[in-house]
């Protein structure tokens, strides 16, 4: 291999990781608002990506012929719809079960509900992947239209040779990811709601002396949080084939950027995400196939043990 | 009859009962779950071992299984080993490999713990995926089969497999009879104070989650066996280690035969449904993992066998440990005496200390020294830095700048447990009782630093129960005491570590003015024992009695120092305490 | 004419999980007073705030403001009802800014309304509110956070402004400076205050009447000028 063709790999790459990267931080923001405004590791988020994936299948299966906004953009269009859909999910499934472990119940359990937490969020995690075999059947499904076989082509570059090629479908989702972000950023930054919640987060007694409904927020914070990875995941079912085991292996990446970013904080959770994006494909150049989850795995485990509070987040964040 | 020898009675009974019932059951389906239900049993109690009893959430247990199991099949594969053999491998590969993940993760609590723990098996998994182990299938042995654990006769499987698990009964029972069963209560109860009252935690920790992993990795190594194919997905996946924590919680966490009893109910259902209904339904069994961990938890969170307890038994607590009872009610207080010799030295001294909390300077260039014997009062306002100074001294907290040295020692290194074991003994502004033991186990777990003996422990405890005079509460649990017998029980605790020295936060706050006076009975009592005391107090009141001297903090720095009567005089103390306009008015 | 009483508690016992830290509390805030409720650490000053807030259930007893019956009202309605709790540690809300805290602070209906006129009340009383509103809360000083908490509290436009040591660790300039300012506050806007402090003397100057409480009970009340002189105050807290 030559070092222009190289440099052409590393630049791929590089652009690839950043659109993918993109939507795993939109994902990261999802889990990290859940954690920072209940101080809950929602295990089964991997799972709610999963349903935001499906529910853009099979509305795009369902709806698919009708075509609005023109069929290539509709699949764009379902993904984001997964967001408020899977919102309603998390609120209803938040009221029924998880409210019981947090909060101020959670405090009166053992280490805080921790424990209780995180176990009943892995038996969500348990039931919906096992659930959505049953509903959705195991065969890898995909919502794949033209755009996702076809690319861009930058370049040449240099003299005729170096040229990268991107593709429009995950140019498109890696972009929206990126305005869902800010969007979000925005709400929480600027609205009333927005700075309830964080109030939540950083001082729940006080806000509740200000008149803020805690549990709601919390509820409200867990939709949130599962509807934006949902979009996340609505935004992948574009670009590869899923099944309902897939929740697993993007909940490692899901804590990977978190962790990486810092827990609680969205900024770095963004930031988080994308560097795990760029890691993976970058890793792919030089590493086998199968090795790309253990590198991130491996990364996760080296930031977790040396530097648990993160490179990107602000430090009162952290917990 | 002891605990443990009750525990093995019943042991060696469920042992029979099985293979009476194995005997009786002519269904080689049947007789394949009857198999592997005591493997998941192990795997139940070796997640307990560990997770259950020292309160740290493992994800990861699949780790220790999956190498056991591979190294099980690949010895069989590549270098013909026999199982006999490699299952002895395997135990000691997960106690091993436990070790390894647990000196590293135990940097950790809480939530990044057990985040940490689920990465080492799906890493696993990956990488025996890309080493081409995609499915390693154990040979069939036809010349000398029993050598290699491959019988005609599907008894003798389930034999092997009672086997280990009887024998992993054995070692939870009796680990959890011994000191290493209280040290582990005691750090899920509240490890600081666990640390305070002188136990290592570290240490624990990682005897632990050793003997956890080998466990795991037997039982592994026994599957591969078991079921000849080995696959990364099997053995590493995410519902090896979820199985695992579920069969333990939904049993009963922190018990010898809930874990048993969670794999013994959820095993069998999720296999006969999975047989019937598998063509329908394919993800049936991770749904009845999922949906019972859910009803455990919102229903009964601490497992079926606690639930079970507390409706037979309304109304009583539920308690841990050993709840051994007083041994030696004669028991001398002298025995907690400390040598009068070399009174009026200086046994600590704080040098220059300084500590902030970002832009808070908690202590202040602060320096003082304690002479042997002496009874010395910290007071101040609050947030004037005192709580903070307590944990400087026990080594909770590092100082910025200065040094601490006790009987000539630096306290620099040292880690809370060590420091304790050094003779440093403290209690806590909001006590922190181990709820869930009795009164007699709290303050046994302090006696531990100087003896490994369970009677000289014990001993100890009963000496400095009978001192506080706790005796008619020692069998009632930490959770149901009184603001003061808590108090009391904190010292107790204290006392039990022999410590020179005792560090007393806040022993009055919040006592009415009765309960005040039997405080500072005993307390006048342990300094008799010639045991040198610093107490915190935020108010003067009753502490004019009692001590010899006074250091006054404000805003972290030594506001005035001196014997009680010219302290209440100083104009700076009083402006301090009760506000300018009160020196005004006077 | 008597003042209506504003808030009242009769027989509250209250406390964490079994044990009670109250023990049968029984008091009364008239309309535009200002009372102090005094007592060394651990008396259970925080534990009263909180029980009045919501976040501490009683096991027993009532406590009723104007007409309505607190007791049934949800944590985070009190809030909404008039009542504003500024407390122990001044909690403000750290990687908030200054004026996003003091718009928690109006997060009821009642703050929201006037909010805009409110906080120009406020940034007059405590000028460094508004000098620096967009600074986070988290990198203020302890003088400064607990002007700020004061200012959140002021600014929910309450009934009742409740005072949870607002002294504690500051440094005696800036003490002065805050009670300076609540008491203009309190004279100007004739809002009623209960103050819990353990500076003893301030917390009695100023106060209309007042409650000592030691070990969860109250063992005096009356008039400031009576309490002065009573050597049982300085026996709770100097020991002689």
């Amino acid at each position: 291999m030559d070092s222009l063709q190289f440099l052409e790999n590393i630049l791929q790459s590089l652009v690839a990781g950043l659109l993918m990267g993109s939507m795993y931080g939109l994902m990261c923001v999802g889990l990290t608002i859940i954690f920072g405004v209940m101080r809950v590791i929602n295990f089964a988020q991997g799972e709610f990506m999963m349903l935001g994936m499906y529910f853009a299948y099979f509305c795009f299966a369902w709806f698919g012929t009708y075509a609005f906004f023109g069929g290539l953009w509709f699949p764009f269009f379902l993904a984001l719809l997964a967001g408020p859909a899977v919102f309603l999910v998390g609120v209803l499934l938040h009221r029924l079960l998880i409210n019981a472990v947090t909060g101020r119940r959670g405090n009166k359990l053992e280490a805080q509900g921790h424990y209780a937490q995180l176990v009943l969020t892995l038996g969500i995690a348990l039931v919906l992947q096992n659930g959505g075999l049953f509903l959705f059947g195991s065969t890898p499904v995909s919502v794949a239209n033209e755009l996702s076989y076809s690319a861009w082509e930058w370049g040449p570059m240099v003299g005729d040779r170096v040229s990268v090629f991107v593709n429009q479908a995950q140019t498109i989702s890696g972009l929206l990811a990126l305005v869902v972000v800010i969007g979000f950023a925005v709400l929480m930054g600027k609205s009333r709601l927005g700075k309830s919640l964080r109030a939540s987060a950083d001082n729940p007694d006080a806000a509740i002396y200000m008149g803020i409904n805690v549990d709601r927020a919390h509820r409200l914070a867990f939709g949130f949080g599962v509807g934006i990875t949902a979009i996340g995941g609505g935004l992948l079912a574009s670009n590869a084939p899923f099944q309902p085991y897939i929740g697993t292996e993007y909940v490692i990446i899901m804590y990977a950027g978190v962790v990486l970013g810092g827990l609680g904080s969205i900024r770095g959770a963004f930031l988080g995400g994308l560097s795990i994006g760029v890691l993976q494909q970058v890793s792919a150049i030089i590493l086998p196939n199968q090795l790309q989850n253990t590198v991130i795995f491996i990364c996760f485990l080296i930031i977790i043990l040396f530097r648990p509070q993160g490179f990107f987040g602000n430090k009162d964040r952290t917990a | 009859m002891s605990s443990i020898r009750k525990d093995f009675l019943h042991i060696g009974l469920f042992g029979l009962v099985y293979i009476i019932l194995a005997l009786l059951v002519d269904n080689s389906y049947y007789l394949l779950i009857m198999t592997i239900v005591p493997v998941w049993a192990v795997m139940g109690l070796s997640w307990n071992l560990f997770s259950g009893y020292s309160g740290l959430v493992s994800f990861g247990h699949a780790a220790f299984f999956g190498l056991g199991a591979y190294l099980v099949a690949l010895c069989m594969v590549v270098w013909d080993l026999n199982p006999w053999l490699t299952i002895m491998l395997a135990t000691a590969a997960g106690g091993l490999s436990a070790l390894l993940v647990g000196i590293p993760t135990f940097r950790l609590r809480g939530h990044y713990f057990a985040l940490a723990m689920l990465a080492y098996p799906l890493a696993l998994l990956y990488i025996f995926e890309w080493l081409g182990y995609q499915e390693v299938a154990l040979p069939m042995k036809r010349e000398t089969p029993v050598l290699y654990m491959q019988f005609e006769n599907p008894l003798a499987y389930i034999a092997l497999a009672l086997a280990l698990l009887l024998a992993a009964l054995g070692i939870t029972s009796l680990l959890s009879h011994s000191r290493f069963g209280m040290s582990l209560l005691a750090i899920k109860l509240d490890e600081d104070a666990a640390e305070a009252a002188g136990i290592n935690t570290l240490y624990w920790k990682l005897i632990a989650i050793t003997i956890s992993g080998a466990l795991a990795g037997a039982a592994g190594g026994f599957y591969a066996v078991v079921l000849l194919v080995v696959t990364p997905l099997a053995v590493f996946g995410m519902l090896v280690s979820a199985q695992a924590l579920i069969f333990a919680m939904f049993g009963g966490v922190g018990t010898l035969w809930g874990p048993v009893l969670g794999a013994f109910i959820l095993v069998p259902l999720s296999e006969l449904l999975y047989a019937r209904y598998a063509a329908d339904f394919p993800g049936i069994q991770g749904v009845i993992y999922g949906v019972a961990i859910i009803a455990v938890i919102l229903f009964a969170p601490e497992g079926i066998l606690w639930k079970v307890r507390s409706i037979l038994k309304p109304g009583q607590f539920r308690m841990l440990g050993s709840t051994a009872s007083i041994t030696d009610l004669d028991a001398d207080e002298s025995l907690l005496a400390v040598s009068q010799g070399g009174s009026g030295e200086k046994i600590l001294e704080v040098i220059g200390v300084s500590k902030a909390f970002g832009g808070l300077q908690a202590t202040d260039e602060l320096s003082f020294a304690v002479k042997q014997g002496e009874l010395l009062g910290i007071i101040g306002p609050n947030g004037a830095g005192k709580t903070t100074l307590f944990n400087l001294l026990n080594g909770f907290i590092k100082p910025d700048k200065g040094e601490i040295t006790f009987q000539g020692q630096s306290l620099r290194k040292k880690r809370p447990n060590r420091i304790c074991a050094m003779g440093i003994a403290r209690t806590f502004q909001v006590a922190k009782p181990f709820t869930h033991l009795s009164v007699l186990d709290n303050v046994v777990i302090g006696a531990y630093v100087h003896t490994r003996s369970k009677e000289e422990a014990s001993r100890h405890a009963s000496a400095a129960i009978k001192l506080v005079g706790l005796e008619n509460q020692c069998a009632l649990p930490g959770a149901n005491l009184t603001n003061k017998e808590l108090r009391l029980m904190e010292l107790a605790r204290a006392l039990a570590s022999l410590p020179k020295l005792i560090l007393v936060d806040e022993i009055l706050a919040g006592l009415d003015p009765d309960a005040m006076q039997e405080m500072l009975v005993v307390l006048e009592k342990v300094r008799k024992l010639g045991i040198t005391i610093v107490i915190i107090e935020h108010s003067m009141q009753a502490m004019v009695q009692l001590v010899d001297r006074f250091i006054v903090l404000d805003h972290g720095a030594l506001l005035a120092e001196g014997r009680p009567e010219e302290i209440v005089k100083n104009p700076q103390v009083i402006e301090a305490y009760l506000g300018k306009k009160w020196l005004e008015n006077d | 004419m008597t003042k209506p009483v504003l808030l009242q508690l009769n027989n509250i016992c209250a406390g964490y999980g079994e044990i009670d830290v109250l023990h049968d509390i029984s008091i009364s805030l008239l309309e535009g007073e200002l009372i102090s409720v005094v007592g060394p650490n651990g008396a259970g000053k925080t534990t009263l705030f909180k029980t009045i807030s919501g976040i501490v259930t009683p096991s027993s007893g009532e406590i009723h403001f104007g007409e309505q019956d607190l007791l049934a009202v949800e944590a985070s309605r009190r809030a909404h009802l008039g009542l504003a709790h500024v407390p122990e540690g001044r909690q403000v809300f750290p990687s908030l800014s200054i004026l996003e805290n003091l718009e928690m602070g109006a997060f009821a209906d009642r703050g929201r309304a006037g909010f805009k006129e409110n906080l120009e009340k406020i940034i007059t009383w405590f000028p460094v509110l508004g000098e620096r509103s967009g600074q986070l809360a988290g990198t203020l000083s302890g003088g400064e956070q607990q002007m700020l908490a004061i200012g959140r509290g002021l600014a929910a436009n309450p009934d009742i402004l409740m005072l949870d040591e607002p002294s504690m660790g500051l440094a005696p300039a800036i003490v002065d400076e805050i009670f300076e300012r609540l008491i203009e506050i309190h004279r100007t806007s004739e809002l009623s205050v209960i103050l819990v402090e353990q500076r003893v003397a301030e917390a009695l100057h100023f106060a209309n009447r007042a409650y000592v409480l030691e070990a969860g009970k109250i063992i005096l009340s009356g008039k400031p000028e009576e309490l002065q002189n009573d050597d049982r105050i300085r026996q709770a807290y100097l020991g002689m």
